[in-house]
């Protein structure tokens, strides 16, 4: 393995690595950066003016209301997270362990979730979740009453809807990991003496938490962005901080009030993540060394 | 046959069956084991030994026949409430504990006190020779031969009356194996526990056992001590299993208890085979005379009284060391034979020498296919 100091000189490593340098470099550094320095700017009768300002930023962190937003936006990412792992772990522990000889079909169908459109799977719930779609229509003829369900334009219809689209992350991230597991150890932990109960909590369950920590960071980070559920299932009617960013550039013009939210919702994520990782980090430190 | 033990057995398996769907991997198997007996099952891949071995587990369950162990019947017992322990082939030591936890896990699961637990736990590092400081390392961080001992004092610390080896000494490196194998022989008698190890090295399971059960396509093809099966093969299968040997078609005509053999090769005479030399499974198809690469030799002068000697070409020769190996082609005979000759400074034949070779069918072992 090539380690020295000077293999930036090396033409093939340069040139291989280039292009994914440069698209790096175009399309996530230089916007980064263009945000930030936006942040320092200020508009004036919905003009960008060009100065070097804390203007924006005061704003940001006087006014309450952007927090209440920021708060809940990481509230709902977090139950979406406790939620899919719920839904996953199960899905996922079955179709590795019952259906293990269908191992190629169901990863093709896995993809096939991923592959279908985001916008379509969200107005789909519209159908559903409306007052006369079909939850309170099968829901009245179980005699539970017309309208038992009142869920678009709500949290709560929000939430479906992310759950519903970002489920299949982690149900792909622990099926895999699940079945990357050794049968032996499993019989193992039986042979051992442990009823099959505490081989779960003792074998099946550890082996899997790389799938179930990637899961939980990819549906975390997706739910903070989530911007299409809380404007077409939720309704506006609680926005969460995409929705706030995006009226920040678009109806109010105020560009620099959009780059500076848009570095604080990225901070939180990146802070998040953070202390996720130093918690789990102490919780098997001893585990660091392999 | 000698299949008898000598004690109370603490394994009783009768008439095992094993289906997986319209294969049936196992067809009504037989077994008894002694409290205390060193005994290996031997096949090639596909005969049904990991299975066997298995059902003993309680991975698998039989289709029909009966499984006693210490004279409780096994039926719907699972593995965990067995008084048996495994070690797997490729180990399945838990990768995300640390070698303390691997081999203390038996006895977590049995609620043992922490203090005790440490002790039983460091009495089995001694036992494995194993150093102190690996018990705060992962599997992974170990060597194989390491984790192998991790494997065995993981199996054998909860004390279990039955220790189930499934090829567990596969190792690459011949030379580990060997300590590995001495290793295992010594453990077997200091603990006194039963062990039942599956092996497809029928030399290893010679070193090794107190007796041998050799399977084929699900059945047991024969069941004895190392010296019934290396003197006393049950047929062709069982005798060309344990290294290169020499199978000499004869024509069998019974005498008794023993048989009158000739041979259409040459022009000597019938001999007569005892009893005792004669397998008890003899059919009347495919008879041949078993004879070992180390009972044949050269014949330069007369043949001794009773000999038989065919004539033939040098094929091929190698210097083994103790031993050379010649190979001599026998008009007549599909295969070259083989013998082995005590090792010596002077060869006594060359590649493509015209040899006469000799050996007594009276002290070969008479058996078909």
């Amino acid at each position: 393995m090539r380690t020295d100091s000077k293999s930036w000189r090396d033409p093939v490593l340069v040139a291989t690595v280039a292009p994914l340098a440069i698209v790096m470099l175009a399309f996530f550094v230089i916007p980064l950066v263009m945000t930030a320095v936006l942040s320092f700017q200020t508009t004036q009768f919905y003009r960008l003016t060009w100065t070097w300002d804390l203007k924006v930023w005061t704003e940001v962190f006087s006014k309450p209301h952007y927090w209440t937003i920021m708060a809940r936006t990481v509230a709902m990412a977090l139950v979406c997270v406790v939620i899919c792992l719920l839904i996953a772990f199960p899905a996922a522990y079955a179709l590795a362990t019952r259906l293990r000889a269908y191992n190629a079909q169901i990863q093709i169908l896995i993809i096939f979730a991923f592959l279908t459109d985001a916008v379509l799977k969200t107005f789909g719930w519209i159908l559903v979740l409306d007052k006369s779609g079909v939850a309170n229509w099968l829901l009245a003829h179980l005699g539970l009453g017309p309208e038992a369900l009142n869920l678009l334009f709500t949290p709560t219809g929000t939430m479906i809807g992310m759950v519903y689209g970002l489920v299949v992350y982690p149900l792909f991230t622990i099926y895999l990991s699940l079945a990357r597991i050794d049968r032996d150890l499993v019989l193992a932990a039986y042979d051992s003496g442990a009823s099959r109960l505490r081989a779960f909590f003792e074998v099946t369950l550890p082996l899997s938490r790389p799938g179930l920590y990637c899961g939980a960071v990819l549906v975390f980070v997706l739910s903070l962005g989530a911007f299409l559920e809380p404007k077409v299932l939720g309704g506006g009617t609680a926005p969460l901080a995409s929705e706030l960013i995006r009226q920040s550039f678009e109806t109010r013009v105020n560009w620099p009030l959009g780059a500076a939210l848009t570095l604080v919702l990225i901070a939180i994520g990146a802070l998040s993540l953070a202390l996720g990782a130093a918690v789990l980090m102490r919780g098997n430190s001893g585990r660091a060394a392999r | 046959m000698t299949t008898a033990i000598t004690n109370t057995p603490i394994i009783k398996a009768s008439g095992i069956v094993k289906d997986y769907g319209s294969m049936r991997a196992l067809h009504g198997v037989s077994l008894d084991i002694g409290a205390g007996e060193f005994v290996a099952l031997v096949g090639p891949s596909g005969c049904g030994k990991t299975t066997l071995l298995k059902i003993l587990a309680g991975f698998e369950d039989q289709t029909s026949g009966t499984l006693e162990i210490q004279g409780q019947d096994m039926q719907g017992v699972p593995a965990a409430k067995r008084p048996t322990r495994m070690v797997f082939q490729k180990l399945a030591l838990f990768p995300h504990k640390t070698v303390s936890d691997n081999i203390g896990f038996p006895l977590k699961l049995q609620k043992v006190a922490k203090a005790e637990m440490d002790q039983r736990i460091s009495a089995m590092l001694d036992l494995m020779h194993l150093k102190r400081e690996y018990l705060t390392r992962y599997p992974a961080q170990l060597s194989g031969g390491e984790q192998q001992r991790v494997a065995l004092a993981r199996a054998l610390i909860s004390k279990p009356s039955v220790l189930l080896l499934d090829e567990p000494m596969s190792a690459p490196d011949a030379k580990l194996k060997k300590s590995l194998q001495a290793e295992l022989k010594k453990l077997h008698r200091e603990l006194g526990t039963s062990f039942v190890l599956v092996t497809h090295d029928l030399e290893e399971a010679m070193m090794l056992a107190d007796r041998i059960c050799v399977m084929r396509a699900g059945e047991v093809v024969q069941l004895g001590t190392p010296s019934d099966i290396y003197y006393r093969p049950a047929n062709m299968f069982v005798a060309g299993f344990i290294g290169e040997t020499n199978f000499l078609p004869v024509s069998v005509t019974r005498d008794g208890g023993g048989a009158r053999v000739t041979s259409p090769l040459s022009g000597n005479d019938a001999a007569m085979i005892a009893g005792g030399q004669v397998s008890p499974f003899l059919g009347n198809d495919k008879t041949a005379l078993l004879v070992r690469p180390e009972t044949i030799r050269f014949v330069t002068g007369a043949a001794e009284p009773g000999e038989w000697v065919l004539s033939g070409t040098v094929e091929e020769y190698f210097i083994k060391g103790s031993s050379t190996q010649y190979r001599v082609r026998v008009p007549g005979l599909d295969k070259a034979v083989v013998m082995d000759l005590a090792g010596s400074l002077d060869l006594p034949a060359k590649v493509s020498d015209s040899v006469r070779i000799g050996f007594h069918p009276a002290r070969s072992f008479l058996l078909s296919e």
